[in-house]
């Protein structure tokens, strides 16, 4: 999912927190479609010097990236863009974005855009891309003259002719400055168009969208019951385990209190699935819920606008997190790992935090849908070449969890148009919930390969073991230039929908409802929940 | 602590969050001293007429309220009040404080808010009461008045009378409605400025600064270390147990992340903690962590303002919970509870989010300051002459647990200048903490009375059980007047500083740390902490 958020309704019902940049995706919305771009670009060219008047309609950097000849042979009027900044609002952090592989893979890339229903502007990213060439050119052409002017200098020169020399080093400076200027706006607003541009796809991935998604495995079949069944909600109300109302008026609706052996199976769920998941070789963190913008930004979240679904802290650039995704992503930014320490493994416990806007009109009812809740989540950082094999071990960790839960569940390769944009390839799994009458989400597991890393700043120093006459240099060795790593992401157990899950599939004629086995020991010995004597 | 944060800095380390509701006591800065008032007031009297023209300084209602007969006597010439309304911010909620025991115990409040250090101006409190009844008669008068000229015009009135009558009733009806804004006004002020006074103050409390505080128990002697010892920040970097330098880049300073042990010491205290508080009776809760504004603040802290301790959300009326004090006291907000369900007790998990504005002096390495921490809380609702009672039960709860993990500790019955403005009598309870040197606070016990629960509006309605004539009367029974509960509350476990108390007094010559038997079963049966292989 992510784009798709907010242009249907389909697919809010993920469990995956949205991640949505399409937001950053305007240099301005006037250039947003690439027709309106050449046209603009064309006049610019042909109309410069008058339109650099023309305050509001006016693109300076472009201008001059685009008219440089014109820029060069005449002074620049107005050499104060403060004003006409305010179009490019400067990204606050880089993506390592890799432009070469974009122009050398242009055709392929417009057709994961299209797949992946993507509205980033691959022509404007080409086009500013080529004339920040042509401007690093011109730069570098320009620095080059003025230091030849300045070797003239150097030696014996007539005074005349020396003056002329100032005139001209002086004359070349201010243009050297002005274009410098320009070369930062221009990588800017690349960086701002690039970064919209999403993660390219697993060639087995289904194209289309949600519906064409496919059935990876299917475990388990629906129960059969002999009674008339009845929601979590109304299973919960009756063994008083939680508190809607209560919550609407305390903190707002779609927070709840859990009371009861609810709270005992939120422990039980959380130590089990820490205990299982540990023994996997993943090392438990728990994790800062309250992160910079920044951060959630680089992993492919959008903490701003109208539609987000992330709370942000008054007063501070600080959002809470909707996933631990974000603070695990986070541990090792901007930094470069030994080969060695790869694969980390993390198996994060964490509140997760989400305003849930735009979903009001969903089936919302109960535990489904929530502002607030508890999750263990997965997180892996590896090679590039291993990715896709802990994409495997990732989702088969998934299945192993909820099939010794008893749930009946299918994992779904998910098509093109429901991936956000970090994600090269997702599964999701949905398990039956008989109360709700329907399959409902309750884990993803993404490879989202070098997305996430290259905006992160995350790399390692592959070790040449490979090449045997490298590793005879010694020193040498340590040279290999760093690559980025792939990161994967994968819920573990995301409480609330287990507790609907459990409830609903384990109730009893009497209204009571067993617990699964696995879960007892992590819950006192517990192993029906019952009515309270009141 | 309480108003003591903000004026001394011997205080801010509690682990109590700062309630503090000063900044609400101000209904306008000139207002504070009443001296001034005294003055103001007296002006007001003499020169009504003139001041009501000097708006920069006049409080409209109090002059009227102060000269009502003169008001009486001549139109009021400025009846547009919405300029001078300014100084007053409408509260937005009304606490069921006991006006009249105000002024029947006069004496003691005084001297309570000196043994307090409250800046809580009792006399303005009081003056603007007697005001208010004043006000109140005015408007009762008025309206028999208003009542007796309506009379006099359903009989048979000559046409002149009639006239006259009509322009004596249109005349009434304005000075009323003057009147009755007046009173809304004078209502929200008093408000404003009774909401400041703190609770009364159990007698046995020594009154003092915190140096004043009694030690109530002492358990255990400091362990003697044959070795040289490290603080809890060393041995968990040598054992690979938090990450704060990540933590800093991901989210900021005093933010950290668990690894490995810590993480299941982490579920291993709350598990076994809420077990251990299970078995006496109280009912498990997990609870929402964003609050509305409007319940912190009811609950006795100050959600806004440029020190305050809460976290709120940006543009929403919601805060992050600094305890679960907020969400649990929150949970019977506005309502009548049965006798028999009483007490309710009630132990609480969350996360416990504090801006720790102002302790950026005090010591703060490590987890013993932190924005973040897992928390499990312990709430009793009760009939009022039960509440000390239960303040002995909640202390030796908490007594208890910290021996059962064998930990050496003093309970501190808390000075007057060192409680909180809700707070009837506080237990604080102070471990050993060999690593940094010094006893740490680890819980804090408080019994608040009916501080809370006349703001929260939490009453119930005694069984007259102790009067056989009344139960007699069947459905007369009904109709015992509710009275409001006591609120107690208590810390359990406050993990970081728990995990700080742990590791260093358990921590062996080798580095490695022992785990105290009791959280064994909750730790997957891990008996020691050790180094990790790399």
């Amino acid at each position: 999912m992510g784009l798709q958020c907010c242009f249907g309704g389909t697919t809010i019902q993920t469990l995956k927190l949205a991640s949505i940049p399409y937001r950053n995706c305007s240099t301005s919305s006037s250039l947003r479609s690439s027709a309106a771009i050449s046209r603009r670009l064309t006049l610019f060219k042909t109309l410069s010097t008058s339109l650099s008047r023309n305050s509001a309609h006016r693109f300076p950097f472009l201008i001059r990236a685009l008219s440089s000849a014109a820029a060069s042979a005449q002074p620049v009027v107005d050499s104060t863009p403060t004003a006409s900044v305010d179009y490019f609002v400067k990204p606050q952090w880089k993506a390592a974005i890799d432009f070469k592989s974009i122009l050398e893979n242009k055709s392929a890339l417009a057709e994961n855009l299209k797949n992946r229903n993507s509205n980033a502007n691959l022509e404007l990213v080409i086009e500013l891309y080529e004339n920040l060439l042509q401007l690093q050119k011109e730069v570098e052409d320009l620095r080059y003259e003025r230091n030849i002017v300045a070797n003239k200098m150097k030696g014996k020169v007539e005074p005349t002719e020396r003056q002329r020399l100032i005139e001209e080093g002086k004359n070349l400076k201010e243009k050297l400055l002005i274009l410098e200027e320009d070369l930062v706006k221009l990588t800017d607003a690349l960086q701002k168009e690039a970064q919209c541009i999403p993660n390219m796809t697993h060639p087995d991935v289904p194209i289309g969208g949600e519906d064409s998604s496919i059935i990876r495995k299917t475990v388990g079949t629906p129960r059969e019951f002999t009674f008339p069944i009845k929601d979590h909600v109304q299973l919960g109300k009756e063994l008083d385990l939680f508190d809607f109302d209560a919550a609407a008026e305390v903190s707002g609706s779609k927070f709840y209190y859990l009371k009861n052996e609810a709270v005992l199976l939120e422990m039980g769920l959380i130590n089990w699935t820490l205990s299982e998941v540990m023994k996997k070789g993943f090392v438990p963190l728990t994790t800062p819920e309250i992160a910079r913008s920044l951060v959630v930004e680089k992993c492919g979240f959008q903490p701003r606008g109208d539609n987000t679904q992330v709370y942000s802290i008054e007063g501070s650039d600080q959002c809470l997190i909707g996933t631990a995704e974000i603070p695990v992503g986070g541990i090792h930014m901007d930094s470069i790992l030994a080969d060695s320490a790869l694969p980390l493994k993390y198996v994060a416990f964490s509140h997760c935090f989400r305003t849930e806007a735009g979903a009001a009109g969903a089936a919302t009812r109960g535990l489904y849908r929530v502002h607030q809740f508890s999750k263990v989540e997965m997180f892996i950082l590896c090679r590039p070449e291993e990715s896709n094999t802990y994409h495997q071990e990732l989702i088969e960790i998934e299945e192993d969890l909820f099939s010794k839960l008893g749930l009946h569940f299918k994992t779904l390769d998910m098509a093109t148009g429901d991936l956000g944009a970090p994600a090269y390839r997702k599964y999701d799994i949905e398990a039956w919930m008989p109360g709700l009458g329907r399959y409902g989400e309750i884990s993803s597991a993404s490879n989202c390969t070098d997305y996430q890393s290259r905006r992160l700043g995350i790399r390692f120093r592959p070790e040449s073991g490979m090449n045997p006459g490298n590793a005879k240099k010694g020193k040498g060795r340590n040279l290999t230039p760093p690559e980025f790593v792939h990161t994967l992401n994968a819920t573990a157990c995301a409480v609330p929908r287990m507790i609907v899950c459990l409830l609903e599939n384990y109730q009893q004629d009497d209204g009571t409802v067993v617990v699964p086995e696995p879960l007892r020991p992590f819950m006192g010995g517990i192993e029906v929940i019952s009515h309270k004597l009141k």
